[in-house]
C-alpha cells in the first residue's frame, strides 16, 4: 500500500481559521459600533423613565375588547382592500410577464426593457407612496388603497411569472409546434399549465401580505382599519389601538393559515 | 413513389457545429425508413429538418409534392398539422390530463379560441379515445400525463401524433428513455399502427438491434454525412457492427 504522508488535519489550515476568526472580529465591532451610534447615542433616554415606567405606559395597550364590535366592519373593509388589490394586479400582471419573458416577449429590443422598466418600478416605490399619490390623485378612501396595493403587488406577481415562463421545460412547446399550433395557442396549452402552480402560489403569497399592507395604507387615508388605528391613536385611546392590533394580528394569521392550505392543495 | 424526398441537405448550427453535409434521404409510402448513427451523427437535425423545427440551410425537402424549405411561417403551420412527431423525453404536458395531451395534436387545425379553453370538437374527442383504446391507455385517460409510467407516457405520444392524420411520422430516439423490454413493445405497437394506417416513417435510432427489426430500410449517419443506404433485409447484422465501430 503506498499511502500519502499528511500530518496533522488536511481539513483544518490554521492560517485559514485565524483568518475566519479575524473577519468575524472585525464584523462584530462594525456591527456594535452602529449599534452604539444609532441606539445609545440616538435615544432619548431621560425622557423614557425607569423600567416600571416604560412598563406601565406599554400596559395602556391592554386590549379594551368591549371596542371589538366598532372594529368588525373597518377589518372587512381592509380584507376586501387586500383581496381587490391582489385581484388587480393578477389582471395587469400577465401582460407585463409576457412583455419581460426574455424568450416569447414580441419585440425584444422594445417591449422586454418596457416590461422590465415597469416591473423596478412597481417592486421599488413602497405601497405607502403608491397610496399617497393615488390619494391626492383620487382623495381619500379605499380605491386609492386598492390602487396602491395592485400597483405594489404587480411588479412582484409579473417578475415571478416572467421567469417561470422563461424557464418553462421546452419539449411540450417544440410539440406544439409541431402540430402547427399557433403562438397564442401554445402560450396558453403548453406554457401556461406550466406556470399555474408557480403563479397561484405567488398571488396567494400576495394576497397575504397584502392584508398586512392593506391594514396600514389608513394611516395615510388609504381606507380600512389603519384609519381607526390612526383616530384612536391621536385620541391617546391605547386600549382600544390595542384591541386593533389584536384583531389586525388575527386576521393576518388566519389569512396565513388559509392561504397555506390553499398553497399545499394546489402545488 | 416516395412520399418525402430530402435532398442535399445543409445545417450548420450558429456555434459553427457541422450537423449535415448534404444528406439525401427519402422516404417511400408505407416504408419505415430507420436513420442509424452515434448521437452527434445529425439525426435528429434531419428529423427536425423535415418539419422546420431546426431550420436547413441549404437543399430541399418535398413532401407529397410541396417543398417545405420554400413555405412561409402560415403555410409551414399548416404542413406542420399532417406530419406527426413522436420525440425521445415524449415532450407531453405533465399537468394536463392524457385525453388533453392526445387532444392536442388536433391544436394545429382547433380554432385559437376553442386551444385556449381545451373546447374540442366532439368528433375530435371521440377519435382521441378512439386512439387512446389502440395504443393500450384507455385506462388511464383521465390521469395527469405525469402519473404515467415512461412506456404508457410515449404510448400517449403516438396516440397524439396520430390524432393528426399523418402523412407521414417523424420519430426520434423514441425508445432511448425507456428500458429494452419497454422500448421494443414501443416498437412493436409503432410499426404495427403505422402499417395499419398505411403512414410511413423516418426514425432516428442508435441502437443496431431496433434498428435490424423494425425497419425496410436503413440509413446510416456519420458526423452529418450518409455512409450507407440499403434495404434492411440485404444487410447483415455484422456489417452494421462494422459500420458502428468505424463511426466510434
Amino acid at each position: 500500500m503506498t499511502g500519502v504522508a499528511i500530518t496533522g488535519n488536511p481539513l483544518r489550515d490554521p492560517k485559514k481559521i485565524a483568518r475566519k476568526y479575524f473577519a468575524i472580529a472585525v464584523f462584530a465591532a462594525i456591527i456594535l459600533y452602529i449599534g452604539k451610534v444609532i441606539i445609545v447615542d440616538g435615544t432619548d433616554w431621560a425622557r423614557m423613565g425607569s423600567v416600571s415606567e416604560v412598563i406601565d405606559t406599554m400596559l395602556f395597550f391592554v386590549p379594551d375588547f368591549s371596542f371589538f364590535p366598532a372594529t368588525v366592519v373597518p377589518l372587512l373593509e381592509t380584507l376586501l382592500i387586500a383581496f381587490w388589490g391582489t385581484a388587480l394586479a393578477v389582471v395587469f400582471s400577465l401582460p407585463i410577464a409576457y412583455l419581460a419573458a426574455r424568450n416569447i416577449t414580441p419585440f425584444p429590443w422594445i417591449t422586454y426593457p418596457l416590461g422590465r422598466c415597469l416591473i423596478i418600478l412597481s417592486r421599488s416605490t413602497h405601497e405607502i407612496i403608491f397610496a399617497l399619490i393615488y390619494i391626492s390623485a383620487l382623495g381619500l378612501g379605499p380605491l386609492p388603497g386598492i390602487l396602491a396595493l395592485a400597483s405594489r403587488s404587480l411588479g412582484f406577481l409579473a417578475k415571478t411569472t416572467s421567469e417561470a415562463i422563461e424557464n418553462v421545460n421546452k419539449g411540450p412547446i417544440e410539440a406544439m409546434e409541431a402540430v402547427g399550433a399557433s403562438r397564442a395557442t401554445i402560450f396558453f396549452f403548453g406554457v401556461m399549465p406550466q406556470i399555474f402552480p408557480i403563479f397561484v402560489g405567488n398571488v396567494i403569497f400576495q394576497l397575504d401580505i397584502n392584508i398586512r399592507r392593506a391594514s396600514i395604507l389608513g394611516l395615510v387615508g388609504g381606507g380600512g382599519i389603519g384609519l381607526m388605528f390612526a383616530e384612536v391613536m391621536q385620541n391617546l385611546q391605547y386600549d382600544r389601538a390595542g384591541m386593533i392590533v389584536v384583531g389586525i394580528t388575527t386576521m393576518v394569521v388566519l389569512g396565513e393559515f388559509i392561504s397555506n392550505r390553499i398553497r399545499q392543495r394546489i402545488v | 413513389m416516395a412520399v418525402l424526398e430530402i435532398s442535399q441537405l445543409k445545417k450548420t448550427y450558429p456555434g459553427g457545429e457541422l450537423a449535415l453535409k448534404g444528406v439525401d434521404v427519402s422516404v417511400d409510402a408505407q416504408e419505415v425508413v430507420v436513420l442509424l448513427g452515434l448521437s452527434g451523427s445529425g439525426k435528429s437535425t434531419l428529423l427536425r429538418c423535415v418539419n422546420r423545427l431546426v431550420e436547413p440551410d441549404s437543399g430541399k425537402i418535398i413532401l407529397d409534392g410541396v417543398d417545405i424549405t420554400s413555405l412561409d411561417k402560415r403555410a409551414l403551420r399548416k404542413t406542420r398539422r399532417s406530419m406527426g412527431m413522436i420525440f425521445q423525453e415524449f415532450n407531453l404536458i405533465d399537468r394536463l390530463s392524457v385525453l388533453e395531451n392526445v387532444l392536442s395534436g388536433t391544436l394545429g387545425t382547433t380554432s385559437t379560441l376553442r386551444g385556449i379553453f381545451r373546447a374540442f370538437q366532439q368528433e375530435d374527442i371521440q377519435r382521441a379515445l378512439a386512439l387512446c383504446e389502440r395504443v393500450g391507455i384507455i385506462d388511464h385517460i383521465r390521469k395527469r400525463a405525469d402519473q404515467l409510467s415512461g412506456g404508457q407516457r410515449q404510448r400517449v405520444g403516438i396516440a397524439r401524433a396520430l390524432m393528426q392524420h399523418p402523412k407521414i411520422l417523424l420519430v426520434d430516439e423514441p425508445t432511448s428513455a425507456l428500458d429494452p423490454k419497454i422500448g421494443r413493445e414501443v416498437m412493436d405497437l409503432l410499426t404495427e399502427v403505422a402499417r395499419e394506417l398505411k403512414i410511413p416513417m423516418l426514425v432516428s435510432v442508435h441502437d443496431i438491434f431496433l434498428a435490424k427489426n423494425y425497419s425496410d430500410r436503413i440509413v446510416g449517419l456519420q458526423g452529418g454525412e450518409k455512409i450507407f443506404d440499403r434495404p434492411t433485409r440485404s444487410i447483415e447484422t455484422e456489417e452494421l457492427d462494422q459500420i458502428y465501430h468505424e463511426a466510434g
